[in-house]
Formats: structure tokens, C-alpha cells, sequence
């Protein structure tokens, strides 16, 4: 028999039985659309905890604390310049700077009357576009300038604070102004003095230029909303100029030596969010304390796994009940068309033929579900997501800032389409297999005298 | 060299078992039949008749015994060549009909050239043929439900033709007739066997029908008790053969190779010669 007249008579006995075949078939489409409805609801929800995640932080940026070792005594080296290039030399790190935050009252920055009262961090000036951080104003320094060149957090410019006048304060919020024009008014930077009362020498005032504003993310961290950014090298410049200002010995400052500086904050950054882990992992195992996404994203992946397993198994469930359902209709049109068997087989019919029949009809039942299924699937995932929020990915992503991750809480991804095809297929198959054999097996004379 | 019998049974036997009970229902029957004959098989029910058509065509497995088509022994035949077989060379009209109820009057004609493999073009325009030659060129559209007993045995007929296999098996092809739609039907079996020189085998319980063969064979209990040639209608025969025979034959032995469809190696064994058939 050619494949086309055996399609067609598939065609002929599933049209023939029309009722049946299409409550069967509803049994596989109610399956079809179980599995996939649920296992989008799982999808959704990864998807939105991931938008959460990167809302809450950058996902690919390990935080290397050193509060415990690194002293250089233990076991645990110190994090200096030579273990800062060992990191950057591992597969997929994208860049990698420490953090130092400058010491409360060693370095000040004045612009007129008006004195920078938050945080100043020493950074590798080429690493900061690379971590991510974007310019509203300006651009990023090179690390290759002669003079000290800053980089403001978004509302630095609002830090500055006149230490003689009333304490007033500048809201960025509240629609206040800043007090300084950080792009043209002069700005100088000194070291501080130790004794307050000995006001007979004062330290150098170096005239310092500002090559640009970041937009404040706070999901990047503090210092980009309030921040100032010095080169590290400049940074421990100035601390020499300190120590020689305050008469402080130099052996007993690691500041003066910076080979033998013991960093206790570093940023690392990797290509992918997928590397995190590998990275993170070794750079544990170097003794350090770190912090990335990762250890947020994890458990929350594995969850949400885990969700979509449940629920997928669930939707395998009424998938189980419509294999069954296709078996007993295989089996029932066996009886009905025993006869028909018994002639076709004394026609000179192969039995291979008979059971491709059989097998075709059974799969058709599994693949035309399988289709109706997915298309009644994306309209079920439209109207969910339409109602929205009320879902699981609203669930779980409204704990955290009040956000219902990406908005969607039914996604479809391809994959899932082509797995529920080859999935409710297959089941056919697999329902037809042992009534396709029982016809196979129907005794031909037998079949011709059955009424 | 004694030439090679169309059809030899040798010494066929089938004895069921029904519970400790053995029933022998065929015993030491040894039959030949030549190309073309047309023979009926006779017993009452219960005789074995019908059994012996089942082990001729494959439908049954004897207890002892052999049936050699042009000498090749098809008794250890599996299911598959035996299909192929009967696809190649055996033509079947059953007393029921068996039509598809599902299918038009040229579907179910048609239905063995596409287990050949025959195009669907193709095949229906030789179903539509064979079906105006058994005189059904009115209602080849029509469903089975919707013809009469004579027309739905007609199609039925035009199915077991339509292959132009060399051997066609009848077994009680009148049993639900009325006696005009009979002599109907019958004639017209006998006329097409002899057109192509098919050896036509009627097994049937009825004496009026058996007249139309040129042989009776009458089984009692499983015994052949008696074997004798049909003289009425041997003479009728022979006056027809002689006028058209050779013709006749040489015409059936050109389209039997245009039906048939490149045969694979397997099934040429299983497609018998017709050397030493005549």
C-alpha cells in the first residue's frame, strides 16, 4: 500500500467516527493545554523573578568582602594587586577593580564654600563604564589624567555642604538645586588635618577637574546615587600626603606602600550570569567572603523549578487520561472493524500495512490534539496574563519591591510548543501501539465470519 | 516428465480440538486441479468444505498435509507471503459479500489494487471498468447499504476479478440470494473465469448450483466420497473453448502483466509459474 492511500484511509476511519474521534481528541487537548499552561505559568515565573533579580542588582557582579582573613598571617592571602590580577585572569571575568572608600576625614573635596560630605571611592577608572554604569553628564574618566579627576554619583553634586552656614540641606528630591555647579565652578582637593586646633600650616589645596555625572542606580549601589570616584592610585596619593601632613610614620601605614595593600571590598564582573556561579565558586575557595545575585537567583531558579515540575506533572496527569482514552477508542474501533480487518487481510492486505493504519489514526488523534491544544494554550496564556498580576509571578515577585516582575505570568517559549507536539504525538503512538498489534493479530477467518 | 498439476492437495487433514474433543474435519483428501477449471466443491454443512477453501488460500493452517501451487508447497507460507499471495493470485467472493460498508462501490473494488500499490488513477479507472462489466455502471458511487443483495455480490464479484488473479475461491456466493439474482451471478462468475481462463473454485451445499461447474467434487465428513466430471456442461464448454480459447487466454495473459505491479524477489517465489499449468 503507498503512504498516501494509507493516510487516507486513516483519514477515511477517524472521519467515519467523527463524535468519538473528537472527544478523544478533546481528551488530548485538555492535556496538551494542562502541560503547557502549566509549565508557562513556571516559565512566567522564572522569567519574572529573573527581571526582579536584575531590578534588585546587577546579576553579574561578585562582591568580594575580606573583613575576615587576609591579614597574612592565615591561611587566606591578602586581596592585594597580585591576587586582583590572578581573578582577572580567570575565564570570563569581565573586569574587576577594588572599592576603596576613602577614610573618614583624610581627604576633602571644597568647591567655594561648600565642602563634600559623602563617601569617596577609589576605583579603577577604566573598569567603571564596564561595570555597568552609565554617564547622564560627561564621560568617564581614563585613569591616565595628571590631575585628580572626579566622577560624581548622580546627586553628589547635592552632598556639598557649607560647614560655616546654617546646616541647610539640598533635597534632590524635593526639587532643592544644588548648592554647586560641579562642572564650572572651581573644585580643589586637599588632605585633611588631624589636629583641628593647630591651624598654623594648612595642607595643599590641588586643583582637581570633574569628567562627568552617572545616573544614580541604586541597584548598582550607593556610591553611584551619592558617590564620588577618585583613581585608586590618586587616591593612595593623597593618603601619602597625608600621613606627611600629620607627621603619621610611614611604616605604619599600609597606605604608603600600596603592593602591600590588603583591599577589603572588590568588585568583580563576569560576561554572563551563567559564569557567576563558576567564578564565584573560585574565588571562594581563595578564603574570601563573597556576595553576588547568585546566591539570591539560585534558590529562587531552583524554585521555580521545582513549581514548574509540580505543575507540569499535574498537566501529565490528564495527559495519562487522555493515553488511556485514545487506547480505549483504538481498542473499541478494533471490535467495529474487526471484519473490515479479517477482509482486508484475505484481500491480500500486509499486515504492516494494517497496523501503519491503526498506529497513523492513533498518532493523528495524539498530534491533532497536541495542535488544538497549543492554540487554545496561547489563548488561555493571553487571558491570564491579561487579568495579570494576580498569578504566581506576582506572587512571589511582590514580595520584593512591590513589582510584578516582567508583567507576564503565562510565557510560551517555542520549546515548550515543539514539546508538547512531539510529547501529545508520541502518547498516540504509544496508546495505539498495543491495539494496533491486537488488530494485527485478528485471525482473518475468524474476522470474516464475525457479524 | 509428468507435467506439474495447477492446483495438488496431498493428503490434507485438519483435525480440531475443541476442549478434550477432537473433531476431524478434513481427512486424507488428495484433489488436482487443473488451469481453468472450474470446479465446485459440495457437502452439506459441516462436511469440511468450507475448510478446505481456508487451507487453499492460506486462511488456515492444515494439520497434515500439502497444497502445492504448480508444484511449490505454500503450506509453510508466514502471514506476510501469504497476504502477498493472495494479493498476486487469489480472488475471493464470500456468501455475505464483505463489502466496506465505509466505501463507494468503485472504492471497494478498487481496495485490492491499492494493496498492490496501484495509483489512485489507475486503479479506479479499472474498478470502473470491471464494475460496467458486471453491469453495476450505474451505481459505482453508490455505498453498499444502498444497493441490493444481486448488485452488492456484483461488486463483490468485480472485486475478486478485478485483479485478474489466476484462481478465484466462491464459497457459498449464492447463500443469500434469491434464485433469479442466483443464475445471475453465478453465469456471471462462470462467464469471467472462462474469459481469462481463471480456475474458478465454488464451494457451496446446493445442488442446482453445482451445475454450473465443469467438475463436482462432493465431500462427506471430511472425505472426498465422490469426483466426477459435469457432463451437461462439458459439452457446452468445449464448443465455446474451441472457438475462442487460444485467443482468449493469450489477451488474459497480457493484461495479467499490465496489473501487476513490479513484483519484489520474496513475492516472486510466492507468485506461482504457469509453466505446465495447461
Amino acid at each position: 500500500m503507498k503512504i498516501s492511500d494509507q493516510i487516507a484511509m486513516c483519514l477515511q476511519n477517524l472521519s467515519r467516527r467523527k463524535v468519538r474521534t473528537a472527544l478523544t481528541t478533546m481528551g488530548v487537548v485538555i492535556g496538551t493545554c494542562a502541560i503547557v499552561v502549566m509549565i508557562s505559568l513556571g516559565v512566567g515565573l522564572q522569567k519574572s523573578q529573573e527581571a526582579m533579580l536584575a531590578q534588585m542588582g546587577d546579576l553579574t557582579k561578585i562582591e568580594i568582602y575580606n573583613y575576615s582573613g587576609g591579614n597574612g598571617e592565615g591561611s587566606i592571602p591578602n586581596l592585594d594587586d597580585s591576587v586582583i590580577e590572578q581573578i582577572a585572569a580567570y575565564d570570563h571575568v569581565d573586569v574587576i577593580t577594588p572599592v576603596v572608600q576613602a577614610d573618614w576625614g583624610k581627604i576633602t573635596i571644597q568647591c567655594g564654600d561648600y565642602q563634600y560630605s559623602e563617601g569617596i571611592y577609589g576605583v579603577y577608572p577604566e573598569a567603571l563604564e564596564k561595570l555597568g554604569y552609565e554617564l547622564k553628564e560627561g564621560k568617564f574618566p581614563t585613569g591616565k589624567e595628571k590631575e585628580y579627576t572626579l566622577l560624581f554619583g548622580e546627586y553628589g553634586p547635592f552632598s556639598f555642604y557649607n560647614p560655616n552656614g546654617n546646616g541647610e540641606w539640598y533635597d534632590p528630591y524635593g526639587g532643592d538645586d544644588p548648592p554647586v555647579d560641579i562642572f564650572s565652578d572651581p573644585i580643589t582637593i586637599s588632605v585633611g588635618n588631624q589636629d583641628m586646633e593647630q591651624n598654623t600650616k594648612q595642607p595643599e589645596q590641588h586643583e582637581a577637574s570633574v569628567s562627568g555625572l552617572l545616573i544614580g542606580d541604586w541597584n548598582k549601589g550607593y556610591e553611584t546615587v551619592y558617590g564620588a570616584f577618585l583613581s585608586i592610585d590618586q587616591l593612595y596619593e593623597l593618603y601619602q600626603e597625608y600621613d606627611e601632613f600629620n607627621g603619621i610614620s610611614s611604616s605604619s601605614s599600609a597606605a604608603f606602600n600600596p603592593r602591600k595593600i590588603n583591599y577589603d571590598h572588590v568588585y568583580v564582573k563576569v560576561t554572563d550570569m551563567k559564569y557567576v556561579d563558576e567564578v564565584e565558586t573560585k574565588i571562594k575557595d581563595l578564603g574570601y567572603d563573597t556576595y553576588s545575585m547568585e546566591t539570591v537567583r539560585k534558590p529562587m531558579q531552583e524554585q521555580a523549578n521545582k513549581m514548574m515540575l509540580i505543575l507540569g506533572s499535574l498537566g501529565g496527569i490528564s495527559l495519562l487520561v487522555a493515553a488511556m482514552g485514545i487506547t480505549n477508542t483504538m481498542i473499541m474501533s478494533i471490535y467495529e472493524r474487526t471484519r473490515e480487518i479479517g477482509i482486508m487481510k484475505v484481500l491480500g492486505c500486509v499486515v504492516g500495512d494494517i497496523r501503519t493504519v491503526f498506529l497513523m489514526e492513533a498518532g493523528l488523534i495524539g498530534l491533532g490534539g497536541g495542535v488544538i491544544g497549543v492554540i487554545l494554550s496561547f489563548a488561555i496564556s493571553l487571558v491570564l496574563n491579561m487579568l495579570g498580576g494576580g498569578g504566581l509571578g506576582g506572587m512571589m515577585g511582590g514580595y520584593y519591591y512591590g513589582e510584578s516582575g516582567a508583567g507576564q505570568i503565562s510565557v510560551i517559549p517555542i520549546w515548550l510548543v515543539g514539546l508538547a507536539l512531539v510529547f501529545s504525538t508520541l502518547i498516540g503512538l504509544i496508546s495505539g501501539f498495543s491495539p494496533a498489534n491486537r488488530a494485527v493479530k485478528i485471525s482473518a477467518l475468524e474476522a470474516i465470519k464475525h457479524e | 516428465m509428468e507435467k506439474t498439476p495447477f492446483i495438488e492437495i496431498r493428503g490434507l487433514r485438519k483435525v480440531y480440538k475443541l476442549g478434550k474433543e477432537q473433531v476431524v474435519a478434513l481427512d486424507d483428501i488428495n484433489l488436482t486441479i487443473e488451469r481453468g477449471e472450474i470446479c465446485c466443491i459440495l457437502g452439506t454443512s459441516g462436511s469440511g468444505k468450507s475448510t478446505l477453501l481456508n487451507m487453499m488460500a492460506g486462511l488456515e493452517r492444515p494439520t497434515k498435509g500439502q497444497v502445492l501451487y504448480s508444484g511449490k508447497d505454500v503450506t509453510r507460507f508466514d502471514e506476510r507471503r501469504w497476504a502477498l499471495f493472495r494479493q498476486k493470485n487469489i480472488g475471493f467472493v464470500f456468501q455475505s459479500y464483505n463489502l466496506m460498508a465505509g466505501l463507494s462501490g468503485i472504492e471497494n473494488v478498487a481496495m485490492p489494487l491499492m494493496f498492490r500499490g496501484m495509483d489512485k488513477d489507475k486503479r479506479t479507472r479499472i474498478a470502473k471498468e470491471m464494475l460496467r462489466e458486471v453491469g453495476l455502471g450505474n451505481r459505482m458511487k453508490h455505498k453498499p447499504t444502498q444497493m441490493s443483495g444481486g448488485q452488492q455480490q456484483r461488486v463483490g464479484i468485480a472485486r475478486a476479478f478485478v485483479t485478474k488473479p489466476k484462481i478465484v475461491f466462491a464459497d457459498e456466493p449464492t447463500g443469500n440470494l434469491d434464485s433469479k439474482t442466483t443464475t445471475e451471478v453465478m453465469e456471471l462468475m462462470v462467464n469471467k473465469s472462462r474469459e481469462n481462463n481463471q480456475t474458478f473454485i465454488l464451494v457451496t451445499h446446493d445442488n442446482g448450483i453445482a451445475r454450473y461447474a465443469d467438475r463436482i467434487v462432493t465431500i462427506v465428513d471430511g472425505r472426498i466420497v465422490r469426483d466426477e466430471k459435469n457432463e451437461s456442461i462439458a459439452r457446452t464448454r468445449e464448443e465455446a473453448a474451441c472457438e475462442n480459447s487460444r485467443e482468449s487466454r493469450r489477451q488474459a495473459d497480457q493484461e495479467e502483466d499490465k496489473v501487476s505491479a513490479p513484483i519484489p524477489e520474496e513475492e516472486a517465489a510466492a507468485n506461482m509459474s504457469t509453466e505446465g499449468a495447461e
